[in-house]
């Protein structure tokens, strides 16, 4: 294997990984808040998909500039998805939740492809064909703008949740819900907005995604994959996420390159197997359902 | 659950009983079909009720479905044993499915056992469409003898009662077991793991028991479905993420559980499926996921469960 050669894997498997890791840093926002997992992200990240490719053909915005406008729009659609779904079942157990959410997947996905149709669609980049000459090779502009895109978004939630009075009411309620309650937090809206907030962390990752085809079904095994950060990273935490997220982008681009394409999903579920085996509590901390 | 009368008990299996047995006679090809996939489904959705009777819900179980096709299938194909026999087999290959897939999981709960159970069923695809693509003609599938062969008059009445009997085997072994003291403790299990541990419950060794029940029923499904529904065929199709989330679909509709739910969902949902073909496949998707929530928020236990208290309630008491 030549240098550069590994060099470029790397590179997209970084990319690769920033997409993993908004998508598990959604998902783990939201399971701190609510202790909800929800099957349907890799759904609600197609719809941000969708939305970028429509405001990007309808509205002729910059791709990039209708990264913003999606995430608001799928991040209202979460709000109102924990309000009519989550809220009414909120402390029936673990397993309604996920039935919901399954039931929540199979509708989202079929609602999309009845209004879009299952045919891929594409988000041609206008910096398709550029790219940044480093050293010996060169990096696509379009992979360095979604690595800081997602470095600029997931710096703003840091912040958003370290030093604002909001932020904090968050954290408050992952940590403990009754405490939260008891000092007064409005816990349900902490949690319709920690849904919102993921779900608009999916829409960036959809976006990214959306510069390469993508269909209503492309949302299960990112999302899966995505689950798997979470249980590699520790569930609710965003920095292992960020780290697990990195690091299965990256086996996975290599995988591919050593391996062969086709087997560009089963390499990550062999690891997180074999993890498992050894390690039934994940990498970190403690895996509960 | 379990006080309502034994003669309650007997309404919901002969009021199916009636149409299932005089359907054939009609000679529909379709309708034959339709209730052949309900059937198999029953088993199915009531094998993967079993594991979720324990408190677990696995969200690939297609990997046993799948397994169980594809082994009985493949037997089929080489040797000159009979399908009747190679499903039977294959039920047994998916145990051996169900051993690997529990030993990875069995510690695991809630969310994190539906996306490990998930991850098998992807694994077991890529597995059959590429590195068996050899043996199994990867995504193309492959081509078996049918149950009985076409040349039989009449044979697809045979596979029809055949599918009836091994429905009817199925589903009363499953109850046996739900009914048992192993059941009870898988119940307990489900309830609270810690005190079914403290009072001597071996809650891991009987939570991968479970599984390899499920495992075995779910093989055989997918044998009558590969033999028979599907005509002889397999492709690796039947691992998608379809197969897995329908017996949750069923069951959850049905009353998760129970006996009887995931056989009444499975019906209820074909006949509803089968019903409104006129209108297309992804509205009927959509419905299919709407019902699936609904029932969560307005009806938690399950269609079933849900009517029975209500009849019951009016047996009891004539006079209101």
């Amino acid at each position: 294997m030549n240098p550069s050669a590994l060099a470029s894997v790397l590179f997209w498997g970084l990319y690769v990984g920033c997409v993993y890791v908004s998508l598990a840093v959604g998902l783990n926002v939201i399971f701190g808040v609510m202790r909800v997992v929800n099957f349907a992200h890799g759904e609600v990240m197609v719809l941000g998909a969708y939305v970028t490719f429509w405001a990007w053909r309808l509205l002729g915005l910059n791709p990039y500039v209708a990264i913003p406008l999606s995430m608001l729009v799928v991040a209202a659609l979460g709000v109102a998805i924990q309000r009519l779904c989550f809220r009414p079942i909120s402390g029936s157990g673990k397993l309604n939740e996920i039935f919901i959410s399954l039931g929540l997947a199979t509708l989202l996905q079929n609602a999309m492809c009845r209004l879009w149709t299952d045919s891929p669609r594409r988000v041609v980049s206008p910096y398709e064909a550029q790219a940044v000459p480093l050293g010996a090779f060169n990096l696509r502009l379009d992979y360095i703008i979604g690595i800081g895109l997602t470095a600029l978004t997931l710096s703003a939630l840091h912040i958003f949740l370290k030093k604002t009075y909001v932020g904090l009411g968050l954290r408050a309620t992952s940590q403990n819900r009754e405490a939260a309650v008891l000092v007064g937090i409005d816990v349900e809206r902490m949690e319709a907005l920690s849904f919102g907030l993921g779900c608009s962390l999916a829409a960036l990752s959809g976006s990214l995604l959306s510069l390469s085809p993508f269909s209503p079904y492309s949302g299960s095994i990112p999302a899966i994959k995505a689950f798997a950060v979470v249980i590699l990273g520790g569930p609710g935490s965003v920095p292992g996420a960020v780290i697990a997220g990195l690091a299965m982008g990256m086996a996975e681009a290599l995988g591919t390159y050593v391996l062969g394409g086709s087997w560009r999903d089963a390499v990550v579920f062999l690891l997180l197997t074999a993890l498992l085996m050894v390690r039934p509590w994940g990498l970190r901390g403690e895996v509960e359902g | 659950m379990s006080d309502t009368s034994p003669r309650l008990r007997l309404i919901i299996p002969l009021l199916l009983a009636v149409p299932i047995l005089v359907v054939p006679l009609l000679g529909d090809r379709y309708l034959i079909n339709v209730l052949e996939i309900t059937l198999v489904f029953a088993i199915y959705a009531s094998a993967w009720n079993l594991f979720a009777y324990a408190g677990q819900a696995s969200l690939g179980h297609a990997t046993f479905l799948g397994v169980g096709a594809y082994a009985s299938v493949l037997l089929s194909r080489s040797t000159a044993l009979p399908p009747l026999v190679s499903i039977l087999v294959g039920g047994f290959v998916s145990v051996v499915a169900g051993l690997l897939v529990g030993l990875a999981c069995v510690r695991l709960r809630g969310w994190f056992l539906g996306i490990v159970t998930f991850g098998f069923s992807v694994l077991a695809e890529v597995i059959v469409s590429e590195p068996l693509s050899w043996l199994t003609h990867g995504r193309y599938g492959v081509w078996a003898p049918r149950l009985i062969p076409p040349e039989v008059p009449g044979y697809f009445v045979y596979e029809y009662y055949i599918v009836v009997s091994t429905a009817t085997l199925a589903l009363l072994v499953m109850h046996k077991i739900m009914k048992s003291s192993f059941g009870i403790a898988l119940a307990a299990i489900r309830e609270d793991e810690v005190a079914a541990s403290a009072i001597g419950v071996p809650t891991t060794r009987y939570k991968l028991a479970a599984l390899l029940i499920s495992s075995f029923f779910s093989g055989v499904a997918g044998g009558l479905l590969a033999h028979v529904v599907w005509g002889g065929y397999v492709s690796p199709e039947v691992f998608g993420v379809h197969y897995s989330f329908n017996p949750v679909i069923y069951c959850v509709s049905g009353g998760l559980g129970t006996v009887e739910g995931p056989v009444v969902g499975a019906f209820l949902v074909t006949a509803v499926w089968e019903g409104l073909r006129f209108i297309g496949t992804y509205e009927r998707l959509i419905l299919v996921g709407a019902i699936l929530i609904l029932t969560v928020i307005f009806l938690p236990e399950g269609i079933f469960p849900t009517l029975r208290d209500h009849i019951y309630v009016k047996m009891k008491s004539p006079s209101s």
